[in-house]
């Protein structure tokens, strides 16, 4: 897509924190529009402070799906998968076995 | 007669008082109730010393409180400012300062809020505490917003003392303002669209007519008060005694969510901008819903992709479709049915022909009248629907409300739309893009000056430059080509992070990009279409 930043890669060891660190950097950069939220938490419910709107959730399910080769499924999008860093980093690894936290995402 | 929009209250609620007018969850309020409570509003703001022709901010979500308030300004003859309670506090100080904003309504949740404003608008006396909490958290707390130096704020408790049976003889004429709309303005500072009662009641009458609105239907618009297309959902639903149905905001996000709500609440008119049809129509899972009740589906405020449409349409064919278009200046002006059955729609949508009582004619170039497919030219708006003028400004407003250019002989306003069109087969306009700066995010406009203003609010950066870049789903991207003044250094987060705390989060922009220096044409100017084709 036109414009699209490349998002920075995790380095490192297969540290289970890595996966955090992409997804918050993601949404800190690209969705968080009240710059008092900054630095986000992991565990700050993306919901109740307004992060998420529609067409964040869309980017947001955009950028997990090409950035680690999965499809998200109608029934997966609901708040229990997408209300925090930590509640997303917990469906992806529950995806393919936990493939996508511990190769650090093939995008 | 209903030559008010408070008119067509009055007339619901002696007609249906007790159809529901506005559900939030299992709660509704009825129009008998609706009606009352408004005029307790009404008489709270008098009592506060508002009068006819004053602007009263609404400081809350779209929610049985906002729709009980706004009545309540109408009624009392003042006009309403949406104030978003989500835009930064130093744009909401601006509109309320620009407006002159002395009282505000805000719902138990966002009184506080409301109130901590008057330290950046001290002209800000009163906060009106409306509604208990209806489908709203209640915050904590939320009239320990006073303070001694702080706005007067009255709870709710001495609203509801006010009697709640009809007001006086209306003060307001059809002229008068009903409210004001603040949209992005070229320079910096948002702009405040100002629409009359007629002007409403012009579209809210031609919009209830054209999706046959009933005591039956279920209306929904997951829009924003300050998005125009909320006055379809308040007003047109208010004038057929239909139902307002509120989506909780958490459920509008969640496609299959949303799917299901639409379901369960028996949605029978839709109305959005596309990218939240674009969401349902690819993660909704609507075959998995009888969403049989559903029977019109409107968009507005983009152009919906022509893929994304077709799924819609494949996925759910039973609705009518239907594309309006208008900028908040001309209310919906045109408006376009896509033929049921439609095959793959490789082009999108027309945005058709002018709504009644509206004439839309396109001048080319040269000055004539595009009267035939192939030729372009800029589109005109005449009619009982265009806006007044922008609020306190009216040099902008004389560039944009011109005279009508092929009728010499009195003076007659036309809105100047700045959108190019051009005519199909079948008579309908086509959208081809814009004249100027405007660029459409999430069916938001955004002026680009305006972002680019804010970045040279910064220090640091010398020149900046804000360029549209084409995204399916979110209409456009907007990339920052920015230039930092000599040694400084300047990092994306700390430009993001600069703009967040100056515009809304559509405003900010997706992409930043630095450079030494920005590309010139001949003339001097900085290449914009150059810019714009290296961004590809």
């Amino acid at each position: 897509m036109a414009g699209r930043e490349n998002v920075r890669k995790p380095h490192g060891t297969g540290e289970d924190t890595q996966l955090e660190a992409v997804i918050n950097d993601f949404i800190s950069r690209e969705l968080v529009q009240d710059a008092s939220l900054l630095p986000l938490g992991n565990a700050t419910s993306l919901l109740e402070t307004g992060v998420l709107d529609s067409l964040g959730l869309l980017r947001l399910v955009v950028f997990v799906q090409e950035r680690f080769g999965i499809t998200v499924d109608d029934v997966d999008l609901v708040p229990e998968h997408f209300d925090s860093v930590d509640a997303i980093c917990a469906y992806l690894r529950s995806r393919d076995g936990g493939k996508v936290g511990q190769a650090g995402g093939n995008g | 007669m209903a030559y008010l929009l408070q008119h067509l209250l009055r007339d619901s609620a002696a007609r249906a008082p007790r159809r529901p007018a506005v559900a939030v969850g299992e709660r509704s309020l009825t129009y008998a109730e609706l009606d009352g409570l408004s005029n307790q509003v009404a008489r709270a703001l008098l009592a506060q010393g508002v009068a006819p022709g004053d602007r009263v901010g609404i400081f809350a979500p779209k929610s049985a409180a906002a729709v009980v308030a706004l009545f309540g300004v109408l009624k009392a003859g003042a006009c309403y400012i949406p104030l978003d309670p989500k835009s930064p506090a130093a744009r909401l100080a601006a509109i309320m300062t620009d407006s002159g904003v002395t009282v505000v309504l805000a719902d138990q949740a966002t009184a506080p809020q409301a109130a901590a404003m008057a330290s950046s608008v001290p002209q800000l006396r009163t906060v009106i505490v409306v509604g208990p909490h209806w489908g709203r958290e209640a915050a904590a707390g939320a009239e320990a917003g006073a303070t001694s130096q702080g706005p007067v704020v009255v709870p709710w408790d001495e609203v509801l003392a006010e009697p709640a049976g009809a007001l006086g003889a209306d003060a307001a004429v059809d002229a008068d303002l009903a409210y004001i709309l603040y949209t992005s303005g070229s320079t910096g500072t948002p702009k405040g669209v100002m629409i009359s009662h007629r002007a409403s009641l012009t579209f809210v009458e031609w919009a209830t007519a054209c999706t046959g609105l009933g005591e039956q239907d279920r209306v929904c618009s997951p829009a924003p008060l300050h998005f125009d297309l909320s006055v379809f959902d308040i007003f047109a639903t208010c004038k057929a005694a239909a139902c307002m149905a509120v989506v909780p905001e958490m459920t509008s996000i969640f496609p299959a969510r949303l799917a299901q709500w639409l379901e369960r609440e028996q949605i029978s008119v839709w109305y959005s901008v596309p990218s939240v049809l674009t969401m349902l129509a690819t993660y909704g899972n609507l075959r998995g819903f009888d969403l049989s009740r559903l029977r019109a589906i409107i968009f507005a405020g983009e152009v919906f992709p022509a893929k994304h449409l077709t799924r819609l349409m494949a996925e759910l064919p039973g609705p009518r479709y239907l594309n309006w278009y208008g900028p908040t200046e001309t209310n919906v002006c045109t408006w376009y049915e896509v033929p049921p059955g439609s095959a793959e729609l490789t082009a999108p949508v027309p945005i058709g022909k002018a709504c009644a009582n509206t004439d839309a004619f396109a001048v080319t170039s040269e000055g004539g009248r595009v009267s035939k497919p192939g030729e372009e030219g800029e589109l005109y708006v005449r009619g009982s629907g265009l806006m007044s003028g922008y609020w306190g400004d009216k040099e902008k407003t004389r560039r944009v409300l011109v005279g009508n250019p092929f009728q010499a002989a009195y003076d007659e306003p036309a809105y100047r739309t700045g959108d190019l069109v051009t005519l199909d087969d079948e008579g309908n306009y086509v959208f081809l893009g814009r004249r100027d700066g405007m660029v459409k995010t999430r069916g938001y406009r955004v002026e680009v000056g305006e972002v680019e203003a804010a970045l040279y609010e910064h220090p640091a950066i010398r020149e900046a430059v804000v360029l549209p870049v084409p995204d399916e789903m979110l209409g456009s991207r907007l990339r920052a080509v920015i230039c930092v003044d000599g040694p400084a250094e300047l990092t994306r987060e700390e430009v993001v992070d600069h703009c967040r705390r100056r515009l809304p989060g559509y405003m900010v922009p997706d992409v930043v990009e630095f450079r030494e220096t920005l590309p010139r044409t001949s003339t001097g100017k900085v290449d914009r279409t150059g810019l714009a084709e290296h961004g590809r």
